[in-house]
């Protein structure tokens, strides 16, 4: 692969994930990406847990959601000139080795986005059925919402080329995100492939904020965006 | 004149004259203000009035169609301050978007210094 991976920016939004996120860091930093962590005001020791890594660091004042935080952390990558941009989860459910994966895709079916989803065949992920059951209805939903269809409408990991980041700004602060870059996808005709990914569920991500229930939040925002925008 | 229509007018007034002096708004505000007072007071002091509107609308009873009138406007009183919210907080998020970016830092560096929270 011809890329250099410090030309990689690996944004990583994350709020009070102190307990994991060196872990994460430490992985992407083993690949020699460029990291860009997103501290949507923590109330915990993320950045004294994150000092001594080679990594920026941004911390919002107050806290404004994941979208916020991506969006924050793609200015800022743009700004250092990055060449792919990589969106992650910082509580450790994806798997490092997929970016790799996912830029060779991109690269290969000349793209612009790409989209990581649990559900194609060859990825590998330890869900609940009841859970399998949310994120297919989810599916649906942002489809309709966002004109097109996915996978794996909500999965944190993404890769984007520097032109396709141009073409975005996320206003949706909150989860909605995920619908309104895809909506960035479809109304600039970006190409877009999906790539299966691996996810593992450890207890610390479940804890934190995977539940059912949580996906009546997302659909609330996901309203209030068709209707605000 | 009933007991409720002098505590409904004295309410209206009130608040009408509270909001011009809060507002401190324009001459146009002012008279919409005063407008709706006077309407206000008109129906208060001729309650009988709605209900031949509202005969003419074609529903039962006066107090209905003031209902009626009400929860549209409430609707769209909150549809409005949602979408005013949703500004704020775009302003706000550009805000503090800005200032956390001014102040992005390396941390490679930050090892022996006493972190903050």
């Amino acid at each position: 692969m011809p890329t250099d991976n410090r030309s990689i920016f690996v944004i990583v939004p994350g709020y009070n994930e102190a307990a994991v996120i060196r872990q994460t860091i430490e992985a992407l930093l083993e690949k020699s990406y460029s990291v860009i962590v997103v501290d949507d005001a923590s109330t915990d020791s993320t950045r004294k847990i994150l000092s001594g890594l080679p990594v920026s660091y941004i911390r919002h004042l107050a806290n404004l959601g994941q979208g916020a935080a991506i969006q924050t952390g793609m200015q800022l990558a743009l700004k250092k000139n990055a060449e792919y941009l990589v969106t992650f989860d910082a509580d450790g459910q994806h798997d490092v080795n997929d970016i790799e994966k996912m830029i060779k895709l991109l690269q290969q079916e000349k793209a612009d986005v790409i989209f990581g989803s649990r559900f194609l065949p060859g990825a590998a992920s330890n869900l609940h059925t009841s859970r399998k059951l949310v994120l297919k209805a989810a599916r649906l939903i942002n489809y309709l919402a966002s004109g097109i269809l996915l996978s794996d409408a909500n999965n944190g990991l993404r890769v984007m080329t520097r032109e396709a980041a141009l073409k975005m700004r996320i206003t949706e602060n909150r989860s909605s995100h995920n619908a309104q870059m895809q909506n960035f996808v479809k109304y600039n005709k970006l190409k877009y492939v999906e790539c299966p990914v691996n996810i593992s569920y450890s207890d610390y991500s479940r804890k934190k904020g995977l539940r059912n229930i949580n996906s009546i939040r997302i659909l609330y925002d996901l309203i209030l965006y068709k209707i605000f925008r | 004149m009933i007991p409720i229509q002098i505590v409904l007018i004295s309410a209206v007034v009130f608040i009408a004259f509270y909001m011009y002096l809060r507002l401190r708004s324009s001459l146009l505000d002012a008279i919409l203000i005063f407008l709706f007072c006077a309407v206000a007071v008109f129906f208060i002091l001729f309650p009988e009035t709605t209900t031949e509107i509202a005969q003419w609308l074609g529903v039962k009873r006066g107090i209905n169609l003031v209902f009626y009138c009400i929860t549209l406007f409430f609707f769209f009183l909150i549809l409005k301050l949602y979408s005013r919210m949703r500004r704020l907080e775009d302003k706000f998020t550009e805000m503090i978007r800005e200032n956390s970016l001014n102040k992005a830092e390396d941390l490679s560096d930050a090892k022996n210094e006493k972190t903050q929270a």
